[in-house]
């Protein structure tokens, strides 16, 4: 069908350039791998991402940072002298679209690499059969926890890798930030999927260990695709709760926040907490209407760190695109330079080599400095809690009165059960 | 008390904009005869083109209300006369398949056009911004103004099929459409008329929504075309009066549904649509035909 052109259209945009670039470089060859490439190329990555249906901006976003990466990549050198070629494909956000795509790139494609993915449900459904693929995966937006404390640490699937902030960040980090806010009652209006589930559950536990006493009032999930939030936002209004704790993200925030906005929330529930609010669409697509002084996070902001590593990135991406960074861009293209650094530490592109060059690996990104924890291989670094403030530089609302928890003290540990694996520490 | 009034309140203005949807969808139904899966896509442009109209024309936004819908009006004349009166002849499936396309393409030209993200436009609209207290809570004016629009479509709808020399027409020709044209009714005219007529009511429900839902996504057109189908199921396929009712019965249904019974809100509308099947297999206001 039409999708095969597009991909292929992609394909050819993404190599392009690149292919000019390494062929220059294989040209006049210099630098550490300029005798003969160690690996042999190309290091073909197969990514996935949503580019169709309501959420087909975040994977704009995504292809906007990886395409960087593998410029900048090719453009150097490549991988230890080996070009990186990416395909990308729509994963759209159904489980089985994820498991045909992975497919293809692994046996009708050849990727050495797979990496992107979305939805919590598409990366449970990938799970079972990374083994069987044996290729490394790096889910760069998928948050459930259940990824990497039963798929790979209880399981055992070692091909299985995130380098984006799971739903530790988004709870047990909101909980520590909540703890300290003068209320005790609390309610939600989150996603009726596993990950408005998820985490909804651990924020309720972390903070109830965090502050005894807390109480839960009411909670009203929304199913995916949900435009109107009235009825829920009744819900929320009539149990009279005294802070809102909601996972709502992308364009169903942006709904909700002006929709309740109508409805005099923001007025009367104080304290709200937007664990994915800080997301580029949601703080472009609310602009003036997401109320100041409301709590939000995001799984990378692109105003932190506030270091020449990440403004000279921000400072590039806003150049090339005409944008900011989404987190999705930044998670994305960290993906191909982890896939890089992994690479040239095992010295070869063998699944095996790679995960256990990966184990304990450290890079530094936009984000900050990224250290994949060897028993879960989820990546830790840390990600600020902020108030939206408004700032005459920029068009929406930023993140003020930063707050860091860092990630060693809010992610959970392994061995994930008993005491001591959930936080406080 | 004012829980039970404000689930109403939203229950009404959500059933308005189903309504709208179905409205041309029921019509396009039944006069042509054609299930329109592309009846989203025209709810869809009519949103985009309405969104870029008020930008360009504002202040007067209500100016991009009336062009937006005209617009699609366009889109729909285009489907009709080129590609879809080639197929009335050809069996239910050939119809499905070649609207789906047309859900597919548009999906893909406001993609182009506009871009894959989500575009915002602020709630509420010119002097409809804004809110009222409704017994101690707020409620917006625009959903109050949506209110009021969905009835004032149906009884103009109402006026001229039943009232006007045009209606009359429109129903011969859908009751029997060999008789109609051999008695001097240019049926292939008449069938774009509707066909574009129909368009229109979609493309005024998107325009209408652009304020409500304070969100516009390339695939938004998808997920009210669904809950279009099953109004117009429930109310019989191709009764504008059973549409009506239906749109009421679902949009209130949901709203109560999310908040007193939120575990089984999903399932309501189909659980309702699965009884009324079974009661009465031609909806609540289907004709036996």
């Amino acid at each position: 069908m039409g999708k095969r052109g597009v991909n292929r259209r992609e394909f050819l945009k993404l190599t392009g350039t690149g292919s000019i670039l390494a062929a220059a470089a294989a040209a006049f060859p210099r630098g550490v791998f300029s005798a003969e490439p160690k690996v042999k190329g190309p290091i073909k990555v197969g990514y996935q991402c949503v580019l169709s249906g309501t959420l087909a901006g975040y994977g704009e976003f995504h292809k906007m940072g990886v395409q960087m990466a593998v410029d900048e990549i090719n453009e150097k050198g490549g991988i230890a002298g080996a070009k990186v070629e990416v395909d990308i494909r729509d994963s759209t956000t159904k489980p089985e679209d994820a498991i045909k795509n992975a497919r293809y790139f692994v046996d009708s494609w050849g990727a050495d690499f797979l990496a992107g993915i979305d939805s919590s449900g598409q990366v449970l459904a990938l799970a079972p059969i990374m083994e069987q693929l044996d290729r490394v995966l790096i889910v760069t937006h998928a948050a459930t926890e259940k990824l990497t404390e039963e798929w790979v640490f209880k399981k055992g699937v070692k091909q299985i890798f995130r380098n984006c902030t799971p739903t530790y960040q988004d709870s047990n980090a909101a909980a520590f930030v909540a703890k300290d806010f003068p209320i005790k009652r609390w309610a939600t209006i989150s996603p009726k999927y596993e990950y408005g589930f998820t985490c909804w559950k651990m924020f309720q536990q972390t903070l109830t260990k965090l502050k005894p006493g807390v109480t839960f009032e009411t909670e009203s999930f929304a199913p995916f695709g949900t435009t109107d939030f009235r009825s829920h936002i009744n819900t929320i209004l009539d149990a009279k709760p005294e802070g809102l704790y909601s996972t709502e993200w992308a364009g169903e925030l942006i709904s909700f926040v002006k929709q309740a906005r109508e409805a005099g929330l923001f007025d009367k529930i104080k304290y709200v907490m937007f664990p994915v609010g800080a997301a580029m669409d949601v703080l472009e697509g609310t602009g003036k209407d997401l109320p100041d002084g409301v709590w939000m996070s995001a799984r990378y902001f692109f105003l932190y760190p506030n270091n020449k590593t990440n403004n000279d990135w921000v400072a590039r991406f806003q150049k090339r695109w005409n944008h900011y960074p989404a987190y999705v861009s930044e998670t994305g293209y960290s993906a191909i330079y982890a896939i890089k650094a992994a690479v040239e530490k095992a010295g070869s592109k063998d699944t095996k080599a790679v995960i256990q060059a990966m184990e304990g690996m450290e890079m530094d990104s936009p984000a900050g400095r990224r250290l994949f924890r060897k028993e879960d291989h989820q990546a830790l670094y840390d990600v600020p809690w902020g108030r939206a403030k408004a700032d005459p530089k920029y068009p929406f609302k930023i993140m003020g009165e930063q707050v860091v928890i860092p990630a060693s003290a809010c992610f959970n540990r392994p061995p994930f059960e008993g005491p001591g694996s959930t936080p406080p520490f | 008390m004012q829980s039970i009034v404000h689930v109403v309140l939203a229950g009404l203005s959500a059933g308005m904009f189903i309504w709208l949807v179905a409205s041309g969808l029921t019509l396009i139904f039944g006069v042509l005869g054609v299930l329109n899966f592309a009846h989203g896509s025209f709810y869809m442009l009519g949103a985009y083109v309405s969104f870029t109209l008020v930008k360009v024309l504002a202040p007067h936004f209500y100016l991009a209300l009336l062009f937006g819908p005209l617009a699609v009006c366009l889109a729909g004349l285009v489907v009709e006369r080129f590609f879809l009166r080639p197929v009335y002849r050809l069996e239910l499936p050939y119809q499905l398949l070649l609207t789906f396309a047309f859900v597919l393409i548009f999906d893909n030209v406001v993609k182009l056009v506009w871009g894959g993200g989500a575009l915002a436009p602020p709630a509420g609209l010119g002097p409809l911004r804004g809110s009222v207290s409704i017994l101690g809570r707020n409620f917006p004016v625009y959903s109050l103004f949506v209110i009021a629009v969905g009835p004032l479509v149906a009884l103009a709808l109402w006026a001229v099929l039943e009232r006007t020399w045009i209606g009359r027409i429109v129903r011969a020709a859908s009751s029997d459409r060999e008789m109609a044209s051999a008695l001097g009714v240019r049926v292939p005219a008449l069938f774009t008329g509707v066909f574009v007529f129909g368009t229109w009511l979609g493309g005024v429900g998107g325009a209408l929504a652009v304020p409500y839902v304070g969100l516009l996504t390339p695939g938004m057109g998808e997920s009210i075309i669904i809950e279009a189908f099953i109004v117009a199921v429930i109310g019989g396929l191709g009764s504008l009066k059973g549409a009506f009712v239906g749109a009421l019965v679902i949009g209130i249904l949901s709203a109560f549904g999310t908040r007193f019974f939120p575990t089984f809100d999903m399932f309501l509308t189909f659980i309702l649509m699965a009884a009324v099947l079974l009661v009465r297999p031609r909806g609540l206001f289907g004709a036996a035909r």
